[in-house]
């Protein structure tokens, strides 16, 4: 589903925090269809909010957040979920007293009337991550973490979702490991998903997406084409730090 | 601290403390209070019986709930055993006066001394068993103790004991009217005494400080499972004494203190108000007298009661307390509205608005007092002043912190520390950097105490101290800051600040329990209030001292626990990630606080993600990668290190 | 030996069945219902109404259950919701759920009388004999329903989408409902279940207690305790909790005296506490948590 302008997502004057102080405030961002955009910034500036936001985890959010025409700030997050956007959370929190296969299914909640939708969803994640179907009958307690991050993928994918969202899926992981997540994602953008990527690696989220937006303080510092970037680094440093 | 950009204080409302000429008001209200009660009790003593019974009941449980408040809403341990402590009170002074002629006055100490030891068993097995399980530990002794006495025959069975009967007035005091009503308004106003000065003590925001984040409690040198066990004990002794008046009243039986009284001394502290001086008494008095008074049907009353239960809890979540805090808040507001400007000034003196954002303005006056702070440093807090030690020289120098191989591991098979060598010079910054998952913040579990290394060797100032835990370490003056929020949230940020002081005040647990009436307290209250308001005008923070932590914003709270860190003059701070969540400008002033720090002689250890805040800062860098040492050296150096950039920069 | 063996696990059956409905609520929403008893008696007093009626008596055991089902549902919109939106950690659900215990009980004793009345008997009085041991027809259906009962929610748990879904909410209840389950929905469901399992054990044990009020004490805290033998992990593990105590009660009853059951199976679980603090079955539970801490970790200490 997509706007008519062309957006996947996108985000208007929003404002998102946990009890009396807003923890990020007017923010404005969007990522088109079928572009991936990336969310940096340092500790504690707020990107993981912005994604609870989208997703309606954050009680207190003011501002617009439409994805495919639809308002997002109408909706409970269960509804979000739905079709809408969905998330690999910070720390991957998979059903760890499942299988792989139980999250997989469980993401694709959803659409269980149709079946035969599950099924092909199911394959296509096997497909993006052959290691999972030899595993899928594994407590999903028993894998690595690089596998447990392919089944949080896999997980959102399997809702089938306009935009996806990922909160820092480097976080933990061995070089081999995130090499693997980072070939995934490109594979995913070459397929046409949109998809909003928070990271502290830097050389991740430039490998992965088109363009860059700095987080820093609870505002939008920076706003960047990905090649842009590549060239010097040290700007995207130096808007770190203001 | 100029005054300009931040105009007037916002928040500084609230809490009570650190409000100057506060103390004295409430102590004007405080006698008036008890004057009163003696008043009302001559009353009660003059009463009918039927009156004097209600009360007598009503009393016991007050005094039950004040008890069980002390541990379950100040320290969070719930317990259904208070029944259980209760009923041991009642049976041990009637056994021991019917049949062994004890003096009824000389059971009074017993039971409270001996439940009190039975309630330092309870408090240890809090220690083992947490949450849930502790408080189905603790009515398992309730309904032991309870299938006991029913089951015994020495305990009178089912029917129980007829209690013993208390002494009346010789003739020459006979006006004074029933003594039993009088001992036992005693016993409750000692008991609501007590409750009163633990929480006007400084001990409240320690006490507080470890039911909500014990960590950090911990980390400030309080010796949490003492302090846990003995306050169970106290809890105990209150329930204690209050099963010996409630002897008197005639007969003791099992079923007074059985499963369901247990969890209704609990629901008596739920509904009237948990964690406050005197909800626990509203909350009995209701339950106590509400039955025998509202007389209507049996059943259709107890529908009522149950309806109401329901009622007052989902509206009220605070309890009755609550509600009338509630209306005392619209009655102010009404009475203020006259007076306050709509625009652009924060809602009067609401601590719990629904989702109120906070203003431009002040925002900008967050930010302007960070500006200000790191152009204009403030003096450094009291207690640094007062013991200054002399900046390091330069490239020697005792060691603060020495770690030695240090390896370590939460599971096994996954070593997250590997053979680790961390060496910090007194009187240097030292940064600690490292991509995500390194260890950074284990090895500094490792060095505060919270953990224990699998082997190596820790040592704090020349001391070796891997063995002991955290409060060992702040009491040779190892403070640290944590990265996730730690602070009582009820509290104001000046009280937060207190609970770092711990380790200054001599023998605080022991006085808290007396703290208004033992000489000096007033002083050494003051006292403590100027370290906590140094500490935190030196964070600039100052203009939030009354606010309470859930209102302030992120940055204040990083630096109210800075401030706690640096209130009572250490030898070193051990800083994990304070700069999370911070503006740039807000960095800045950290900057400057750190460096103030150091010209005082304190040493700094700095976890930190910033590498132009690490390198420009610290004077000396170790960098962590998968539980090993990369590099550790000179800032300078370690910057131009090829393996660093590899490493933490992803390049 | 055996006949205190099966008498125990005929009315350890009972209290498995509480127990397992207390475990249900907490285990989806992590609230101890303290009216869980007086749901069982619930299904009693409506069965037995019904059955008085002159309606047939399976009618009026359908409907006592169906009755019992349903107050679970009510118990939890009304009195553990709007305390859980508040403050999802405070225990003000201690206090309405009492309160809904309250008016259960005496709602009950208004509408019915708050003294025993009789309960209708599906099953005449034969016994069975296993062994030198002797069992009621009623007590052997007991325990086959009970257990029958634990197996196919356990079962149910593992293996269908409703029960992954359920232990999905159990153990991340934000993370299911960033994957699209409506946790309201599954709380309401599981309520709905507490009360179906304290409704079945109110209508087997109808026939020996006969319908009175205040059945909800005794059988509450039994089926509480029962909750405590088996841990919060699982929820079948309270059926065995409940299996266990019924025969530690039985036990004690037979070797010591006859009021040894109201101390001895305390003792024991307090024994149990002391020794494994989250209850039998949380071995594994702990091993888990283990793990979670292990993939858990470095994410602390990020954004």
């Amino acid at each position: 589903m997509s706007a008519a302008n062309g957006n996947a997502l996108e985000i208007s004057s929003l404002f998102a925090g946990y009890g009396r102080y807003d923890v990020v405030r007017d923010i404005d961002l969007h990522v088109a269809t079928g572009e991936a955009v990336a969310l940096l910034g340092p500790n504690g500036a707020g990107k993981t909010t912005v994604l609870r936001a989208i997703m309606g985890l954050v009680k207190d959010r003011r501002g617009e957040i439409r994805v495919g025409g639809v308002d997002l700030t109408r909706l409970p997050a269960h509804r979000i979920a739905r079709g809408h956007a969905a998330l690999v959370p910070e720390g991957r929190r998979l059903f760890l007293n499942q299988s792989v296969e139980d999250n997989l299914i469980l993401g694709a909640l959803h659409l269980r009337s149709d079946q035969s939708r599950v099924k092909r969803l199911l394959a296509s994640v096997y497909e993006l991550f052959p290691v999972l179907l030899e595993l899928r009958r594994r407590p999903s307690s028993a894998l690595s973490g690089g596998q447990q991050q392919m089944v949080a993928i896999g997980r959102m994918l399997m809702s089938d979702p306009a935009v996806l969202l990922l909160d820092e899926p480097s976080l933990g992981l061995a070089p081999l490991a995130i090499d693997g997540v980072a070939d995934a994602l490109i594979k995913l953008r070459e397929q046409g998903r949109s998809l909003l990527l928070v990271e502290q690696r830097v050389d991740l989220a430039l490998r992965v997406c088109d363009r860059v937006y700095v987080l820093a303080g609870g505002e939008i510092a920076l706003e960047e084409r990905a090649d842009a970037v590549d060239a010097e680094g040290r700007s995207l440093i130096n808007a770190y730090l203001g | 601290m100029s005054a300009g950009a931040l105009g007037d204080q916002p928040l500084a409302r609230a809490a009570p403390s650190g409000v100057r000429g506060r103390p004295r008001w409430r102590s004007v209200v405080t006698v008036s209070a008890i004057a009163l009660y003696v008043l009302g009790t001559y009353g009660l003593a003059h009463g009918t019986l039927y009156i004097q019974g209600l009360v007598l009941v009503a009393a016991v449980f007050a005094v039950l709930a004040v008890s069980l408040d002390l541990v379950a809403g100040v320290l969070g341990l719930y317990s259904l055993g208070h029944a259980g402590l209760f009923a041991l009170g009642a049976y041990a002074t009637t056994l021991l006066y019917t049949n062994h002629g004890w003096n009824l006055f000389v059971l009074l100490p017993v039971c409270v001394v001996g439940v009190g030891l039975v309630g330092l068993i309870l408090g240890a097995l809090s220690l083992r068993v947490s949450g849930l399980y502790f408080a189905i530990t603790t009515f398992v002794f309730t309904l032991l103790l309870t299938a006991f006495a029913s089951d015994l025959s020495w305990t009178g069975g089912f029917g129980g004991l007829v209690g013993p009967i208390f002494p009346h007035f010789s003739s020459g005091l006979n006006w004074l009217g029933a003594s039993l009503i009088w001992c036992c308004m005693a016993v409750l106003l000692v008991a609501i005494l007590i409750s009163l000065a633990l929480r006007r003590s400084p001990l409240y925001p320690v006490l507080l400080a470890i039911r909500d984040a014990e960590p950090f409690a911990a980390a400030a040198g309080a010796r949490t499972a003492r302090v846990k066990i003995c306050m169970f004990g106290l809890s105990a002794a209150m329930a204690g004494a209050a099963g010996w008046v409630f002897s008197f009243q005639g007969i003791v039986s099992p079923g007074q203190f059985n499963g369901p009284v247990a969890v209704n001394i609990l629901v008596m502290v739920i509904l009237g108000g948990i964690n406050t001086t005197l909800g626990p008494v509203i909350g009995a008095a209701f339950i106590s007298i509400f039955p025998v008074e509202v007389a209507i049907n049996p059943f259709w009353q107890e529908v009522l009661f149950g309806g109401l239960f329901i009622a007052v809890i989902v509206a009220y979540p605070a309890g009755f307390v609550g509600f009338l805090t509630m209306l005392g808040r619209r009655a102010r507001d009404r009475l203020r509205a006259g007076s306050t400007v709509a625009q652009g000034r924060p809602a009067a003196a609401v601590s719990e608005p629904a989702g109120r954002r906070l203003a431009p303005t002040e925002i900008a006056s967050v930010e302007a007092a960070a500006r200000e702070g790191a152009a204009h440093p403030e003096a450094v807090p009291l207690a640094i002043e007062q013991s200054p030690r002399s900046p390091a020289p330069a490239g020697g120098g005792a060691l603060a912190v020495e770690c030695r191989g240090i390896n370590f591991a939460y599971t096994r098979g996954t070593p997250v520390l590997i053979d680790v060598d961390f060496v910090v010079r007194q009187g240097t910054i030292h940064g600690l950097i490292g991509p995500n998952g390194s260890g950074k913040s284990t090895l500094v579990d490792l060095i505060a105490g919270r953990l224990r290394p699998m082997s190596g060797t820790i040592s704090l100032d020349g001391k070796r101290l891997e063995r002991d835990g955290a409060p060992a370490r702040a009491r040779h003056g190892f403070m640290r800051t944590f990265q996730a929020a730690v602070l009582v949230r009820e509290l104001s940020a000046s009280e937060n600040v207190s609970v770092g002081y711990y380790t200054r005040i001599p023998r605080l647990a022991m006085r808290a329990a007396a703290w208004p009436i033992l000489p000096g307290t007033r002083r050494e209250a003051g006292a403590l209030r100027e370290h906590s308001a140094t500490a935190l005008r030196f964070v600039a923070a100052g203009q939030w001292a009354d606010a309470r932590v859930a209102n302030v914003p992120h940055g204040v709270e990083q630096l109210t626990q800075l401030a706690a860190a640096c209130v009572a003059g250490p030898k070193a701070v051990i800083l994990d990630e304070p700069l999370a969540g911070l503006s740039p400008t807000e960095v800045e002033h950290m900057a400057s606080i750190l460096s103030e720090l150091k010209s005082a002689g304190v040493s700094v250890i700095l976890i930190e993600h910033q590498p132009r805040f690490v390198f420009a800062l610290c004077d000396e860098v170790t960098v962590l990668d998968a539980g090993e040492v990369v590099v550790s050296g000179p800032a300078a150096e370690v910057r131009t290190n090829d393996r660093v950039r590899e490493v933490y920069l992803g390049q | 030996m055996l006949q205190v063996l099966l008498s125990g696990l005929a009315i350890g059956a009972i209290y498995g069945l509480v127990g397992m409905g207390f475990a249900i609520g907490f285990y989806v929403t992590r609230v101890i219902n303290f009216a869980e008893g007086q749901l069982l008696m619930v299904a009693v007093m409506v069965a037995a109404a019904i059955a008085r009626a002159g309606v047939s008596p399976v009618i009026g055991i359908v409907g006592g259950i169906a009755a019992a089902s349903l107050a679970g549902v009510v118990t939890y919109l009304v009195a553990i919701r709007p305390v859980l939106i508040f403050n999802r950690f405070s225990f003000a659900w201690l206090v309405s759920t009492l309160g809904v215990g309250l008016i259960l009980e005496n709602l009950a004793a208004i509408i019915w009388g708050s003294t025993s009345t009789s309960f209708p008997t599906l099953l005449n009085g034969t016994s069975v004999h296993i062994g030198n041991a002797t069992l009621s027809l009623q007590e052997l259906v007991t325990i086959g329903v009970a257990i029958a009962m634990a197996i196919v929610f356990e079962l149910i748990r593992k293996r269908t989408l409703l029960g992954k879904v359920g232990m999905a909410v159990a153990l991340d209840p934000e993370m299911a409902s960033a994957v699209g389950v409506n946790t309201t929905a599954v709380a309401v469901a599981a309520f709905a279940l507490a009360g179906l399992f304290a409704g079945v054990a109110g209508v087997l044990i109808g026939p020996i207690t006969y319908s009175n009020p205040y059945l909800g004490e005794t059988y509450g805290i039994a089926g509480f305790v029962a909750l405590m033998i088996g841990g919060t992990e699982r929820p079948v593990a309270a059926m065995v909790g409940g299996l266990i105590l019924g025969i530690l009660g039985q036990a004690a009853n037979t070797v010591i005296n006859t009021q040894a059951s109201d101390w001895f199976p305390f003792v024991v679980v307090v024994v149990i506490l002391l020794l494994l603090p989250e209850g039998l079955f949380s071995i594994r539970g702990t091993a888990l948590r283990g793990l979670l801490r292990g993939v858990r970790r470095p994410s602390e200490s990020a954004s």
